[in-house]
């Protein structure tokens, strides 16, 4: 009987203690990520050409709200609630971004640029291709050796004619960086000085295969060099830009390489064989997302954390969602031969604009 | 002066050599059989001073003129990025002696991603219409990694076939509005003239196609030589495309807005005045032309 007591007595303590564990140690299950369909558009269905606006004050206010897309020869605007502006097709190129776009021809001597609603801000007589970012306009010569940056008026605000053949670009308000054939790095602000002219060296093979710049302009990064491939972090300090970090890679890309950072410029994404490198300014530290699939197609990570690229090759491709620095949400098989992605940050979580040879879709990413 | 006393001795010893034998010092071969050339290292175009070699072709194969090694490709039907490619699609390959080519305007498409190492002669892709192009071909430019300038491609390929020497068109004396052509005009006022020239390289041959750049040009006012302009290397320094080889030179004000190319501005005083004009091309064809006008 006594024997029996201890038994008792060890099982009713064993229970309590599960209690007290349940009770104490209790950690709350993270919530679930649901990808939610919001709206799915035929670009068949947009009007052809932009409309100017009936109401100019409601156009103002509305700005920034729409969102570029190309996909293939197509090019137009739409807002997150899924209203298209308008799907053109371009007969040779379009340079896009959010409040201005311009199409150019093949031997392009000229060009205008238009608001997504189709009002003509400026007539362009420059030879090259027009592109734009970061607010800013430039036209690449057709040596793809020299560039140019448009007042907001059209007329060249200044020519800077580059050692080699320009083969990587990104920028921020403050500065343009080039990625140049040789190896060099060239930092142009506003007016054409120069901020930065640094060739990394280190490699077998000197060149440059992708550059990004983070938004605040602090941050200029680049993928280097061939045999072996480096990744380069400059930082500005005082008026000079100084290596922060670099390491060795395991790549070999010998073709553009996809890098963007992060809104708030913490974080750099940057393709990698593995997936996609992460690396953290302020910890200097990096994490490897992997990614399935060797082709990038494109790289996004417009807002927030919230990081997507589209990979894989003909009509194969994968849409890859994750939550930067080092968390894969999601990956998902689609087939289109034509694919755009871009996505925006919200406090329920965030949406995925993808574009599918005829269609744009938007998805949201909702918390359960 | 500073880029052209730190050129490296490669270009220095091939220009030297190429100007005293007239032959090629490098053994490239023609990235394109036949060649068909359309333009020369040299050539005046909208708004540039072209620094490579354009070969107009419909259709051929786009070869590696030289053992090397892959280090760029973008093929313009799968480029994504901001960043335009005025190159359309194209191939650099890393040559012997620091020696970098650039093949652009491949046919899209076309490029051979695989091959890293191809030998000379290996096929990198088609000619085409990609990028900046007025019509099917092929642009090839050689730069050189040691001195950071664009060769002159006819000083690394195999010598054209071309007895013709250029042609001096016209050279003309211009003061504000009002122009003088030498040979139709024997006597101007004196002041200060911006002197141009008109020169093309007819180039007799199957291979050529359009009339070229003279490879050197020089203009002697009375006896003293006053410009230098030899078309064998070119350098980005300070923003700006430099000539190099005599006095360094702008290249964007080596183009006046007619299409000449543009030699000097000079003081011309009362009395007469002899002018010549010596033209080579890469094979060392020469013309000579001199005038004589009188300052009044």
């Amino acid at each position: 009987m006594e024997e029996i007591g201890k038994r008792r007595v060890a099982a009713a303590g064993a229970v309590a203690a599960g209690l007290a564990y349940f009770l104490v140690c209790a950690f709350p299950l993270q919530k679930e990520l649901v990808l939610v369909p919001a709206w799915t558009k035929s670009l068949d269905q947009a009007p052809a050409s932009p409309s100017p606006p009936k109401n100019p004050a409601a156009t103002s206010a509305a700005e920034g709200a729409q969102i570029p897309f190309r996909l293939g020869e197509r090019f137009g605007y739409f807002t997150p609630d899924g209203s298209i502006l308008f799907a053109e097709a371009a007969s040779y190129g379009v340079a896009i971004s959010p409040d201005a776009f311009a199409t150019y021809e093949r031997l392009s001597e000229g060009f205008s640029i238009e608001s997504p609603e189709g009002e003509v801000l400026a007539h362009v007589s420059s030879v090259g291709y027009p592109f734009f970012d970061a607010g800013r306009h430039f036209v690449i010569g057709p040596d793809q050796t020299s560039v140019s940056e448009l007042t907001k008026g059209g007329t060249t605000a200044w020519t800077y004619q580059f050692t080699s053949v320009v083969t990587a670009f990104d920028a921020s308000s403050s500065i343009a960086a080039f990625g140049l054939m040789d190896g060099s790095i060239v930092g142009l602000d506003g007016s054409g000085a120069v901020l930065l002219n640094f060739a990394p060296g280190g490699s077998r093979v000197a060149g440059v295969y992708g550059v990004a710049v983070s938004p605040d302009g602090v941050i200029v990064a680049a993928v280097t060099g061939l045999d072996k491939q480096r990744l380069i972090v400059m930082e500005k300090r005082s008026a000079a830009y100084r290596v922060a970090y670099h390491r060795y890679l395991a790549s070999d890309y010998r073709r553009p390489v996809a890098m963007a950072f992060t809104a708030d410029g913490r974080l750099l994404a940057f393709e990698s064989p593995a997936g996609v490198g992460v690396y953290d300014r302020s910890s200097r530290s990096e994490t490897v997302i992997s990614v399935p699939a060797a082709s990038r197609l494109g790289l996004t990570t417009r807002e927030g954390k919230l990081m997507v690229l589209l990979s894989g090759s003909g009509e194969e491709k994968r849409l890859v969602c994750a939550a930067l620095p080092d968390r894969r949400l999601f990956d998902l098989p689609l087939r289109a031969k034509l694919a755009f992605v871009d996505a925006q940050s919200d406090a329920q979580g965030g949406s995925i604009f993808l574009g599918l040879d005829q269609d744009l879709v938007r998805m949201d990413l909702r918390e359960r | 002066m500073a880029g052209y006393r730190c050129r490296p001795l490669a270009v220095a010893a091939f220009a030297i050599a190429h100007a005293f034998a007239g032959v090629s010092v490098f053994a490239m071969d023609w990235p394109l059989a036949p060649p068909r050339i359309a333009a020369t290292f040299g050539t005046l175009g909208k708004g540039r001073v072209f620094a490579g070699i354009a070969f107009s072709a419909d259709e051929g194969l786009v070869r590696s003129a030289e053992n090397g090694e892959l280090s760029f490709i973008l093929d313009e039907s799968d480029h994504r990025g901001i960043l335009p490619t005025p190159l359309g699609s194209f191939v650099i390959v890393e040559h012997q002696n620091g020696m970098a080519a650039v093949y652009s305007h491949l046919a899209p498409s076309s490029l051979s991603a695989y091959q890293r190492k191809p030998k000379s002669g290996d096929v990198l892709g088609k000619t085409g219409v990609s990028g900046w192009i007025e019509g099917p071909g092929l642009v090839f430019q050689v730069f050189d990694r040691l001195s950071g300038s664009w060769v002159n491609p006819l000083l690394v390929l195999p010598p054209l076939a071309n007895d013709k020497p250029p042609i001096i068109r016209s050279l003309a004396l211009s003061h504000i509005d009002k122009v003088y052509v030498l040979g139709e005009t024997a006597s101007l006022p004196q002041g200060t003239y911006k002197i141009s020239a008109d020169i093309v390289d007819p180039a007799d041959s199957s291979w050529i196609v359009g009339p070229l750049a003279p490879y050197s040009i020089r203009l002697s006012i009375d006896g003293v030589e006053v410009v230098k302009e030899v078309f064998d290397v070119a350098k980005g320094e300070k923003g700006r495309l430099m000539l190099f080889t005599g006095k360094p030179t702008a290249a964007a004000e080596l183009r006046t807005r007619e299409g000449r190319y543009s030699l000097a501005e000079r003081l011309f005083t009362r009395g007469r005045t002899t002018i010549e004009l010596h033209v080579e091309d890469a094979i060392g064809n020469k013309r000579s032309v001199s005038w004589s006008v009188l300052v009044e």
